[in-house]
């Protein structure tokens, strides 16, 4: 009997164990935004950096995690630093008339393969071909007024910052 | 059975058309033109449209076209205009190219260096979308008294690049990025390459140091070395050796070592070496 307590108490203390260790990954997870896999085999000119690679995969889920909070929320601020220049601007714009319509849009992410088709040659620039499975909710008030489910296809530019990439123009396309 | 199945398709089609039934949009527009759309039934209902930088809610009227205006579709990418339930997705891509977003790299360059200067090109219609379909982008490079530098590209998905070699004439290069009538100019500053043959001659100062003076320092095209470019003189003899690093002014580097009976005295900058004199050996 005493033996099966034990067997018990030292089960218990292995699984608080694994869930303390799996914690830190799991809050990492939800920080970073959606699951961004990232080939650079096709980069011209320049070959991305394999710290780059790390950085580039982070901010551009990040941005996405941001958009998605933003556009659903109607608040301008989720969107964060993770979007300069046109990006933030029709972002910016996009949920000003969602507000003022009363409407909404929910993103579900079930993640991205991008490709970093243009790298420039001093690192200024970097252009991406998402390729995103995702389900779009469009939303008058709280009623879906139209669902999809599919693949999406994005073009990204990216320049980088002080110690991040940001988004610098985010278009949906026909296909690559 | 059959009686009940068709009436059910019957009831089914008519309530298609009362509502409005299905909207056929065009699969492309291009940014900031009009779109009219095409409804059927009568009556009114709620029209939705959702666009990157766009997105409203209005009621129209069913039965005859329903307009979405230029300003509406100013933003390029993937549009969801839904109408009575209905809906229809088309994208909206950017017109022609308007303005050009060039990056050149570096500011300062020497000249005769092979892909010494690179240029990147991102193009833009007049309503900021990137330009993806492809276009001719020409990218020339040119220094007063210097044969032009020229490349062709085609852009793709927006951005074009060219490497180009810098001009033999050191000087302030004119870069130019051109797509159609919109072409962009950056400076790009041309500066002498690595030294070629120095030369340098000696004399005896009047307190009997070794005065050395180079002749002008050119590069290897004919160029001359910026002032302020390093030139080291250095002469070795019995007590050793003495070393004097002298500014390029003027074109030309001086400089005065220590008396010496008998000395070797050479020159050198970077990791270009000049003559060599034999100081009170017979030269």
């Amino acid at each position: 009997m005493r033996a099966r307590i034990q067997v018990r108490h030292l089960l218990f203390g292995m699984l608080t164990a694994l869930l303390a260790a799996a914690a830190p990954l799991l809050l990492s997870a939800a920080e970073t935004g959606f699951a961004v896999i990232l080939d650079t085999s096709q980069s011209q000119p320049r070959h991305v950096e394999e710290t780059t690679m790390a950085s580039v995969e982070r901010d551009y889920g990040h941005a996405w995690h941001a958009m998605a909070a933003a556009l659903e929320e109607n608040k301008i601020g989720l969107l964060g630093s993770d979007f300069v220049g046109l990006a933030k601007e029709q972002l910016s714009q996009a949920i000003a008339e969602q507000s003022k319509s009363g409407l909404k849009r929910r993103y579900i992410d079930h993640g991205h393969q991008v490709r970093v088709v243009f790298y420039s040659s001093d690192g200024s620039a970097m252009e991406l071909h998402d390729t995103v499975r995702l389900e779009i909710q469009l939303l008058d008030g709280d009623k879906v007024v139209q669902h999809e489910q599919g693949t999406f296809h994005f073009l990204a530019l990216m320049t980088p910052a002080e110690n991040s990439w940001k988004v610098r123009l985010l278009e949906s396309v026909s296909g690559f | 059975m059959r009686r009940f199945l068709l009436l059910l398709s019957l009831a089914c089609a008519a309530s298609q058309w009362l509502a409005g039934a299905s909207l056929r949009v065009p699969d492309r527009v291009q940014a900031g033109q009009e779109l009219s759309i095409p409804t059927s039934g009568s009556g009114e209902a709620t029209l939705y449209l959702f666009g990157p930088s766009y997105a409203a809610k209005r009621t129209v009227k069913l039965g005859g076209p329903v307009t979405l205006a230029g300003d509406e579709l100013l933003s390029a990418g993937r549009y969801v205009v839904v109408l009575n339930g209905e809906s229809s997705t088309f994208f909206v891509t950017a017109g022609p190219v308007s303005t050009v977003a060039f990056i050149a790299r570096p500011s300062r360059v020497p000249a005769s260096t092979k892909d010494g200067v690179s240029g990147t090109v991102f193009l833009f219609d007049r309503n900021q979308n990137l330009v993806l379909s492809p276009q001719p982008v020409s990218f020339s490079i040119a220094v007063p008294g210097a044969p032009d530098v020229q490349r062709q590209e085609t852009s793709k998905d927006g951005v074009a690049w060219a490497r180009l070699d810098s001009s033999r004439r050191a000087g302030a290069a004119q870069f130019v990025a051109s797509v159609g009538a919109a072409s962009v100019r950056r400076v790009v500053q041309e500066v002498a390459g690595e030294p070629c043959n120095i030369r340098m001659h000696a004399e005896r100062a009047k307190d009997g140091a070794i005065a050395l003076q180079t002749d002008p320092i050119r590069d290897c095209a004919g160029n001359p070395v910026p002032d302020g470019t390093i030139v080291t003189f250095t002469s070795v003899d019995a007590s050793g050796r003495s070393t004097v690093d002298a500014r390029i002014k003027r074109g030309i580097a001086q400089a005065e070592l220590p008396a010496s009976r008998q000395a070797s005295v050479s020159v050198a900058a970077g990791v270009v070496i000049g003559n060599e004199i034999r100081w009170g050996g017979g030269q």
